[in-house]
């Protein structure tokens, strides 16, 4: 697995069930645990559940192990898949291992060079190296019956190399991105006719597989485009079009070192390469004065995502904070619509939207109006940031455009053109898009919307005086989403 | 000449069949151009990388639609909509004071306000059932109300051929309170806080008095609010009380700001 910290994706994908995940919420919380710690081998801490002791809880989050003393037969156990989440979250500081902990790492690191060992002799005829082998998260051999502190005495394993687990994490990363392209070309010499289609593991298979090969961005592609089947009486073109594009990163993955820089981390990012907080803070910020344009909440498999879009005052350049909530957490409310920030943006590497929000260096104050532009002006915008990132699937921009009808479909007009306005003619109500059409009564008004493939969501309306929030929201029985 | 379109169009055709039965179709030029090269060998391999070439050129040149007419615009309506902080407030009240809504709204309407626009979706899906809070919704939202409804039907009322009265339209729903704290909706607030905060002190109103307190607080005068709020803010917080005098003393404070961004 690596050193570096694992996506909710990865949790989930090595869960023996949803409901063990939907188990765990309710544990992954700081106050249930105690001694809890990490470094980069381990995870460990004590929960109180049940009994009258607490359960004593390691997770070997390199080659995935767990270790629990509570009753459960299941593996891993609610502790363990709650012990993960809450270092997703970065709630488990690092520090040195306890004894215990130390004791059980070097006897699993013991017996791995041990079966290694007798591989070698039983293979001998072959020269391939073990350690290149793509791993499935899941399969790795689990302890569950390891007790804690039964420790014999092993000698002191090296600390992994990191240039090592890098090239590990790229080798199973490549290893995937092939069989997806294996798997896409099947899709294309069958047919999109082929009833395969319609059966949700023929994606959740790969989408698990994928995330085994620590792609998990393209894995979640895979699960919205599985949603995407049957769901309107176009799909096959938006079928098709995902399944091009999925082709396109699966290419350019596998190409990374002959790419340039900028471009090797815009394939390296949207294939799902993890890329480090510290590691972006750590770069040099982008700093302006950044109105908080628009803002919209996804729900993603089981996770809400809320993305704000800022717009430097400055520079003009877009940027994105993206927030994550599962069930019963809390999304970003810190940037409001309609405010401006005078802050640091740190950007993640490449020419990515996506960034993170450094220091503040004053509270945030009423803004400017983002600068507005025709229809056209903003399909050239937003064609221009696709040509350097083809598979990006939703864009800021800001159009002064009123509500029209084409049919039963609404839309953005201006005089220069039209835009639909996504799904609006399908849905049942369209809370932002009523309440766009109450303050606008038909007139034309500038807007921030998010620009996707398939239409347009409006996102905000800039009034002279104040900026209305119109952006779909995350249902608050899920998550809490102010 | 084949546009990219056309040449996309070919393309979701033959997926739909599959390469197995079909070959894929000849590209136009730009397509061309882009995928040329002799390592797919594969049918399927030249399909998807067309298909892939082709998302990518049909993306990037994004363009407009035609354009299409202007809705008709509703007729004017010379009220000023209510500010930006009754907007808030409505919210606020909806999710934690929901007594205080019909007055919220009679409020508006005496005082000449429209609904601001922005707030009309929510309101009119609140009320689509109850015919008198449906009506001075639709009052105070005037013809804005009525021109949105007719573009978003879910919006229309359930029960459109109920008749409601003016009086009904007029008057606060009445909320029961117990005779010996009725007394009090009329008094000064320095006399109607004093007996409430008293009583809270020694425990003679407590929790199983709370829904009848609320009403209480939300048909006191309204300038007997700000000092109800301050004496129930002075209860001993070490009395049984403190608690649920924090709670009212917050819906008085609710109440006359309330009233303040709906006044003339």
């Amino acid at each position: 697995m690596g050193t570096s910290r694992w996506s909710i994706e990865q949790v989930e994908s090595v869960a023996p069930s949803a409901a063990a995940i939907t188990a765990a919420q309710p544990l992954a919380s700081p106050a249930r645990w105690t001694g809890l710690g990490a470094d980069d081998a381990a995870l460990w801490g004590s929960c109180q559940g049940s009994g009258s002791e607490p359960y004593d809880t390691m997770v070997d989050h390199q080659h995935v192990s767990f270790t629990c003393t509570c009753p459960s037969r299941k593996t891993p156990c609610k502790h363990g898949l709650a012990l993960l989440l809450l270092w997703v979250r970065d709630q488990v500081v690092d520090t040195p291992p306890p004894a215990h902990v130390s004791s059980w790492i070097n006897r699993r690191s013991a017996k791995r060079t041990a079966s290694s060992r007798s591989t070698d002799v039983g293979s001998a005829s072959s020269h391939s190296a073990p350690e290149a082998a793509p791993e499935a998260a899941g399969s790795e051999t689990v302890d569950a019956g390891d007790v804690i502190g039964e420790s014999k005495p092993t000698p002191p394993m090296p600390q992994p190399d990191r240039n090592t687990a890098r090239n590990d994490r790229v080798q199973r990363m490549h290893g995937g991105l092939t069989e997806l392209d294996r798997w896409l070309d099947d899709r294309i010499r069958t047919g999109l006719a082929d009833p395969s289609l319609a059966r949700y593991a023929t994606w959740d298979d790969l989408a698990a597989r994928l995330v085994d090969a620590q792609a998990g961005s393209l894995a979640n592609r895979i699960r919205r485009l599985a949603g995407l089947v049957g769901a309107s009486p176009g799909w096959h073109d938006d079928v098709l079009a995902e399944l091009g594009l999925l082709h396109l990163l699966s290419q350019a993955g596998r190409h990374l070192g002959s790419l340039p820089g900028p471009l090797a981390d815009a394939v390296a990012t949207a294939v799902g390469w993890q890329v480090k907080q510290a590691d972006v803070l750590a770069g040099v910020p982008d700093t302006d004065h950044w109105v908080v344009a628009g803002r919209s909440d996804v729900r993603e498999d089981r996770i809400e995502v809320r993305r704000h879009w800022l717009r430097g005052t400055s520079s003009g350049q877009w940027a994105l904070c993206l927030s994550f909530a599962a069930y019963q957490q809390s999304l970003d409310t810190s940037l409001r619509v309609g405010t401006s920030l005078h802050a640091d943006l740190h950007r993640y590497p490449g020419p990515a939207l996506r960034s993170l929000v450094g220091a503040r260096y004053a509270l945030p104050v009423d803004p400017v109006t983002p600068p507005s532009q025709t229809i056209a002006e903003g399909c050239n915008e937003v064609g221009s940031m696709l040509v350097a990132e083809p598979w990006l699937d939703r864009l800021p921009v800001t159009i002064r455009a009123r509500l029209a009808r084409s049919g039963e479909v609404w839309a953005l007009a201006d005089a220069t053109g039209s835009l639909p306005v996504l799904n609006a003619g399908t849905r049942q109500f369209d809370a932002g898009l009523a309440m766009l059409l109450a303050v606008s009564e038909g007139r034309e008004v500038d807007l921030t919307v998010e620009w996707t493939p398939h239409g347009v969501v409006p996102l905000s309306i800039h009034l002279p005086d104040r900026t209305i929030d119109v952006g779909p929201r995350a249902n608050t029985s899920f998550v809490s989403a102010a | 000449m084949k546009s990219v379109d056309e040449h996309w169009q070919a393309l979701v055709t033959t997926a739909l069949l599959g390469t197995d039965r079909r070959e894929p179709p000849e590209a136009p030029q730009l397509i061309a151009d882009l995928v040329a090269d002799t390592a797919r060998t594969t049918a399927s391999e030249r399909m998807l990388a067309q298909v892939a070439a082709t998302t990518a050129v049909r993306r990037a040149g994004v363009i407009p639609g035609p354009p299409l007419d202007e809705l008709a615009m509703p007729d004017g309506d010379d009220r000023q909509p209510c500010v930006p902080a009754a907007v808030d407030r409505w919210h606020h009240i909806t999710a934690s004071w929901p007594v205080l809504e019909d007055e919220w709204i009679l409020t508006l309407v005496t005082a000449g306000w429209r609904i601001a626009p922005e707030l009309l979706p929510a309101m009119l899906m609140r009320h689509r059932s109850d015919p008198v809070r449906r009506t001075r919704v639709m009052v105070g939202a005037g013809s804005t109300g009525r021109w949105l409804v007719g573009h978003v039907p879910d919006l229309a009322a359930r029960h459109p051929n109920a008749t409601v009265t003016p009086e009904a339209l007029a008057e606060l729903p009445e909320l029961p309170i117990a005779p010996e704290l009725a007394q009090l909706v009329n008094r000064p607030g320095a006399e109607s806080g004093g007996v409430l905060a008293q009583s809270l002190e020694d425990g003679t109103l407590g929790h199983p008095h709370r829904a009848m307190l609320i009403n209480l607080v939300a048909r006191v005068r309204a300038d007997a609010l700000l000092d109800i709020a301050d004496i129930l803010g002075a209860v001993d917080s070490i009395s049984p009380g403190y608690g649920l005098a924090t709670v009212l003393g917050d819906l008085a404070t609710t109440r006359h700001r309330m009233l303040d961004e709906l006044s003339t």
